[in-house]
């Protein structure tokens, strides 16, 4: 029974009633509901435990200013954390507090209340020091006790991320934000309205005004039905700007969007003028108790009687400073709700307050100093501010108000500066720091006449338009005498100031004796403002009760800093489609498919590519697949894709020069036609890319790289020709997908190429090694290059990426009579280390040079200066030892080196002399072979060397880093 | 995210763009220059709190390498001492 | 499917990356050939079946109808082409997505942190930009716009595109 619903009234559909389940009972609730408004509505009162303490609490906002109830939704509507005031009720919803264990009611954790003295702020860092707080953490982590993320992801739709831009930004759809969308909607401007709640009207949702003498909601529905008129403006409901970046950037949470399939969206708007009408959020009073079920902000009262027709209880007592809660006591008076005292702190009530509460006795000067009932309210204690005069009030509700503040939080991560108000005792912006404006009540202008007036006046400054006519609204007034806490004798008990953390006044004092005496230091010693809610409500009283204790302006105190997200965004909102496959990028060559349908194992290798790593076939082991590919190599004939590695095309008259400046050797001196290996440095001197270069014409160039340093050397090569070389005459055009490339690799490697029809001469005479020819292979337009990365025989067939697939199978198919095996990248793996052929990444580790390599050749010295140069030669002078490549055999030829093993003196534990690079299972020799690193390894040839393990040594001879065909004679036949 | 002006595309979003890093000075001569002199170069790098050069290359973009002024402080894309009148 | 749009992966174009000035270009290649040259950057000229785009300082991709190809080699001749003329052939290098239908702006700006509103992306507007994480090329077609991405992230970009538009 929703026994405390108002029989008509609200921004509810009585028609639509809806079923939900909290903490495993069910419930009613009506569409328009939040999760809190129906809890309330049904008289649910004790519905949450706090982190800390494990205190029974009820609901005390209406908002995202929240900060005692946070639920975890289940099943289909599974989100850990939520507060329960910004939940929209959906049928079928299922919700439990976190915090508690195995219910609100029955808590166990709550035994933790009894030591509640001896746990004060900084009480884990000082107390679970020893031997680490990861020890405890896990622990205490449990009893504290959030709700975990949900262990699926969304069964009924899913998350996207958009982009969108926008002339005008306008964050809130209040009286403001909806006066400043009207504006620059009718100026034709591209408008992007975003307001957090269910519908738009902001706090006139809440309150009971006028707007053109009727009712306020009229105004705002005339307004939005133009506004949705408009094609140039989108509108927003339900959709939270959650962070503003550098250079007009905001994200905005859209958590209803109009697309069935998609369960959040997360815009990235780009504004050319931000609006930030974000209203202003209710503080409470900081007074012993103020955290039992039943205290409540004076406007969240308000706003439940107003807009959602719940009365949250039946007799109030309001306690205020200010005189915005008399008209939340004169609404929840008209709707039935008895209310027994406006205690005052003020001296002097301004007569317009008094007018407003009418026969509602005012008790000027006085103070709430207890509260009566642990789990429900049940009474208040009120005095004077003096201690005198106490008296208890019976109630079932206690509703606060300490004063508003405006909502700055966008404001301030924009980098805008604020300032103390002194006569709004609140902080205000000050100095924008990007093209926004704060309107209405985010700029301290409360009254609804001024929030009107400010929404227009920035839109019609910023976009050069008139200013329009305003409609008149009902005229109110405030006025407020600042309270940060009450300490009249005889207030007693633990006085919060962050709800949600726990974080009291005496941990704030004890802080500041502590020496933590910075705002941001009380911060994060006291973990004050730190919550979900990010202490909306608290935070300004922890600056008053500093201020207070250090006799400081507030001003000087400071706020700190407001950083995003405003409120909490699920992480799938952010990553949007980013999920399963598409997690991360990927890329393909045309032979992928092939690959996949014969099993191959798939590797992602570098720059995203998916590469075969191995063909397994029937029931052989991992070693027994990749000693099969290499024999084929070695013994036989071979084929891999090649079609990763980066080409560049070079065209014009100094790309032979450019080319003796990026590479370490000539490159100028080549003859179309014929191909060089080189490697290109970095300025100090550091291995950059190794690859190819050749010489297809006059002014043409081809430049292949390494498949993982592809973007790096095309932006290397563009930045010194933009940046260093402007006037050479150098383009550059990436053509890595323009050919794909399969290499046919082995002694029978002739044979096949010459098997699948070819107009090129193939003989080593023709095309001996390092050289290159155009024409045609298996009737296709192909490039034939002798290169060889495995030590064999090769013949790389460069084809266009629409005749690759065509290719492949046709040198599988003309393979078949020579036993041809597609080969993998763990056998590629294999072969280059056989053949002692480096891999970056593995030998070039970012601290070796040529010389280490035993490539001293490749570093030319008929040129004068090459990138790089000028800094291999200074270091080379020093004389330091050097890490060199050397081969290693295990003595034990069955035994295995782990890769990146290091190498110490005797395998004693002792600072390492070098490291293993690699380590594999040479078919040629029957054994582990490996290559590592080793300090003046090139002298070092026949010594016996020690692999360092956990708990054991492993002994290698050093020898020269080739296995296999060390004049190679093979690659070049 | 910033919004990168570039002098071909106009502004347009950071993620279009590589970072470059701060502009050091030009490349000196290297037979021409002592040994500290190019280690300085070499590993000297602008660091300032404040407007920094840059370089930026809208790699997804149309290619272009180009120079910013920005201020490490805030992001604010600024004129440059040279670029002022 | 949640949204109005759908997309295909269209057949190659021929595809020309030209570099140079446009004198330099416009001398070796002879008027009658070009479009002509587009007076601002990443705007295109469209004559007689073929595109013109200037797509960044001294560079246009000249794009026609696949079966043009070897016509338009021919009379480019790449390899003849004097030093200051860089003309190479890149039709394998992109794979083109059409995104059409009424939500296909929307599709697009998923993907894509471009403006593409007609006010600030015109019929004749065509530039490089990034879709879903890539660089890309993006312009209007009937309907929605057609998206080139290199040509190995082409099954990446239609997976996401198929996610985009559940």
């Amino acid at each position: 029974m929703q026994v405390r619903r108002l029989p008509s009234g609200g921004r509810i559909d009585r028609d639509r009633p809806l079923a939900f389940r909290f903490n495993g009972k069910g419930y009613m609730g009506f569409s328009g509901d939040t999760l809190a408004s129906a809890l309330l509505a049904n008289k649910v009162r004790l519905t949450a435990r706090s982190f800390k303490y494990h205190r029974p609490r009820g609901i005390m906002g209406s908002g995202p200013e929240e900060p005692a109830t946070l639920v975890e939704l289940e099943g289909r509507h599974a989100s850990a954390n939520r507060a329960a005031t910004t939940v929209r009720l959906e049928d079928g919803m299922a919700a439990r507090s976190v915090n508690c264990w195995p219910s609100p009611g029955l808590d166990l954790g709550a035994v933790s209340q009894l030591f509640a003295g001896l746990i004060p702020a900084g009480f884990y860092y000082k107390t679970f020091k020893w031997p680490g707080w990861r020890l405890y953490e896990p622990a205490i982590r449990r009893a504290a006790g959030l709700a975990g993320a949900p262990d699926a992801p969304p069964q009924d739709g899913h998350f996207e991320a958009v982009h969108a831009h926008a002339d005008v930004l306008v964050v809130g759809a209040g009286p403001a934000g909806l006066m400043a969308a009207l504006v620059a909607g009718r100026a034709g401007c591209r408008v992007f309205l975003a307001d957090e709640r269910a519908e738009a009207g902001g706090s006139l949702l809440d309150r009971r005004l006028e707007i053109a003498g009727g009712p306020a909601l009229d105004w705002v529905a005339e307004t939005v039905a133009e506004l949705t008129s408009m094609p140039n403006v989108m509108h927003l409901q339900d959709a939270t700007v959650w962070a503003y970046r550098e250079h007009n950037f905001l994200m905005v949470n859209e958590r209803s969007p109009a697309n069935p399939s998609i369960q959040e969206r997360n815009w990235r708007v780009r504004a050319g003028h931000v609006i930030l009408a974000t209203g202003a959020i209710e503080r409470g009073l900081v007074f012993p108790d103020n955290d039992r079920p039943g205290v409540m902000l004076a406007s969240a009262a308000q706003a439940y009687v107003n807009r959602f027709a719940v009365k949250p209880g039946e007799r109030a007592v309001v306690f205020a400073n200010n005189d915005s809660a008399y008209a939340a006591a004169a609404n929840l008076l008209a709707s039935g709700v008895d209310v027994a005292a406006i205690a005052d702190s003020r001296d002097a009530v301004p007569g317009h307050a008094s007018d407003i509460a009418g026969d509602i006795p005012v008790m000027a000067g006085s103070v709430v100093t207890g509260v009566r009932g642990q789990r429900s309210v049940k009474g208040a204690t009120v005095s004077g501010r003096d201690g005198r005069g106490a008296s208890t009030i019976e109630c079932d509700m206690l509703l606060h108000s300490g004063g508003w503040n405006p909502a700055v939080h966008l404001f301030s991560q924009s980098r805008g500066s604020l300032r103390y108000d002194e006569s709004l005792a609140t902080f205000v912006p000050d100095e924008a720091a990007q093209a926004c404006v704060s309107v209405g009540a985010a700029a301290g202008e409360l009254s609804l006449a001024s929030a009107l007036r400010t929404g227009a006046e920035a839109v019609a400054r910023t976009t050069g338009t008139e200013m329009p006519d305003l409609p008149t609204a009902t005229g109110e007034s405030y006025a407020i005498t600042p309270l940060w806490r009450v300490d009249a004798p005889g207030a007693k008990g633990r006085a919060f100031l962050d709800i949600q953390n726990d974080v009291t006044v005496d941990d704030v004092h004890l802080a500041l004796r502590e020496g933590y005496d910075n705002v941001e230091h009380v911060k994060r010693y006291t973990t004050g403002g730190m919550g979900f809610d990010q202490g909306k409500t608290g935070n300004i009283n922890i600056i008053g009760t500093i201020a207070l204790q250090k006799g400081v302006p507030l001003q000087d105190v400071g706020a700190t800093t407001f950083r995003p997200p405003y409120t909490p965004v699920s992480f799938g909102a952010i990553g949007g489609i980013r999920e399963e496959s598409v997690v991360l990028p990927y890329r393909h060559t045309p032979v992928t498919r092939w690959n996949l349908d014969h099993g191959a194992f798939m590797y992602e290798a570098g720059a995203r590519w998916r590469r075969p790593g191995y063909f397994p076939r029937g029931d052989e082991t991992f070693q027994e697949t990749v000693n099969r590919e290499c024999r084929a190599v070695r013994e036989g004939v071979g084929v891999y894709d090649g079609s990763p590695l980066g080409k560049f095309e070079l065209k014009g008259r100094d790309v032979g020069r450019f080319l003796d400046h990026v590479y370490t050797n000539l490159m100028s001196t080549l003859e179309p036609g014929q191909c060089r290996y080189g490697f290109m440095l970095t300025e100090d001197g550091l291995i950059l890319d190794d690859g190819v270069a050749m010489r297809l014409g006059e002014h043409r160039w081809l430049v292949s790289t390494s498949t993982a340093h592809a973007d790096t050397v095309n932006g290397h090569m563009e930045e010194l020709l933009q940046t260093q070389f402007p006037a050479w005459n150098v383009y550059v055009t990436t053509v890595t997908s323009q050919w794909n490339n399969a290499t046919v690799c082995g002694p029978k490697a002739r044979a096949v190429v010459a098997a699948l029809g070819t107009d090129i001469g193939l003989s080593p005479e023709e095309l001996p090694f390092m050289r290159f020819a155009d024409g045609h292979v298996a009737g296709l337009p192909a490039r034939v290059v002798r290169v060889s990365f495995t030590g064999e025989l090769s013949f790389e067939i460069n084809v266009a990426p629409r005749h690759m697939r065509e290719l492949w199978e046709r040198i599988m198919e003309t393979g078949v009579p020579f036993g041809i095996e597609p080969v993998g990248s763990e056998a590629s793996h294999v072969l280059r280390v056989e053949k002692g052929f480096l891999s970056l990444g593995h030998e070039v580790d970012g601290t070796v040079d040529a010389h280490d390599l035993g490539m001293g050749w490749i570093m030319s010295r008929k040129k004068a200066d090459y990138v790089g140069k000028r800094s291999v030669e200074l270091r080379r002078r020093s004389k330091a030892v050097r890490r060199e490549l050397v081969g290693l055999l295990p003595v034990d030829k069955k035994i295995q080196i782990p890769e990146g093993a290091p190498l110490t003196p005797g395998g004693e534990k002792r600072p390492s002399e070098g490291l293993v690079t690699a380590c594999v299972w040479s078919v040629v020799l029957n054994r582990w072979v490996a290559l590592a690193l080793l300090e003046n390894g090139k002298s070092r040839h026949g010594e016996t060397v020690h692999v360092r393990l956990k708990d054991a040594t492993i002994a290698a001879d050093v020898m020269e880093p080739v296995f296999y065909d060390p004049d190679g004679r093979k690659m070049r036949s | 995210m910033m919004l990168i002006p570039c002098p071909f595309c106009g502004h347009r979003n950071e993620s279009e763009f590589a970072y470059g890093g701060p502009v050091k000075p030009d490349r000196p001569e290297p037979h021409e220059t002592g040994d500290e002199d190019w280690v300085e170069w070499l590993t000297t790098v602008p660091n300032p709190l404040g407007p920094v050069e840059e370089r930026w290359w809208h790699v997804k973009g149309c290619g272009t390498w180009l120079t910013i002024w920005r201020d490490t402080r805030t992001h604010e894309i600024v004129e440059g001492p040279g670029d002022a009148g | 499917m949640g949204y109005d749009a759908s997309f295909e992966r269209l057949p190659i174009n021929a595809c020309f990356d030209l570099k140079g000035s446009e004198s330099a270009l416009g001398e070796w290649m002879g008027a009658e050939l070009l479009p002509g040259f587009p007076t601002e950057a990443n705007r295109c000229c469209k004559a007689d079946g073929l595109s013109l785009d200037h797509v960044g300082p001294c560079r246009w991709l000249l794009q026609a109808d696949i079966d043009r190809e070897a016509e338009l080699n021919a009379a480019l001749r790449p390899h003849a082409a004097p030093a200051e003329a860089s003309i190479v052939r890149i039709s394998d290098t992109m794979t083109t997505f059409r995104v059409a239908g009424a939500d296909a702006a929307h599709v697009l700006a998923i993907g894509c942190p471009l403006d593409l509103h007609d006010t600030a992306f015109p019929e004749d507007a065509v530039s490089f930009t990034e879709f879903f994480g890539h660089k890309a090329l993006v312009r209007r077609c009937a309907g929605g716009f057609d998206v080139s991405v290199e040509q190995s992230f082409g099954d990446m970009t239609e997976d996401c595109l198929a996610r985009a538009l559940r």
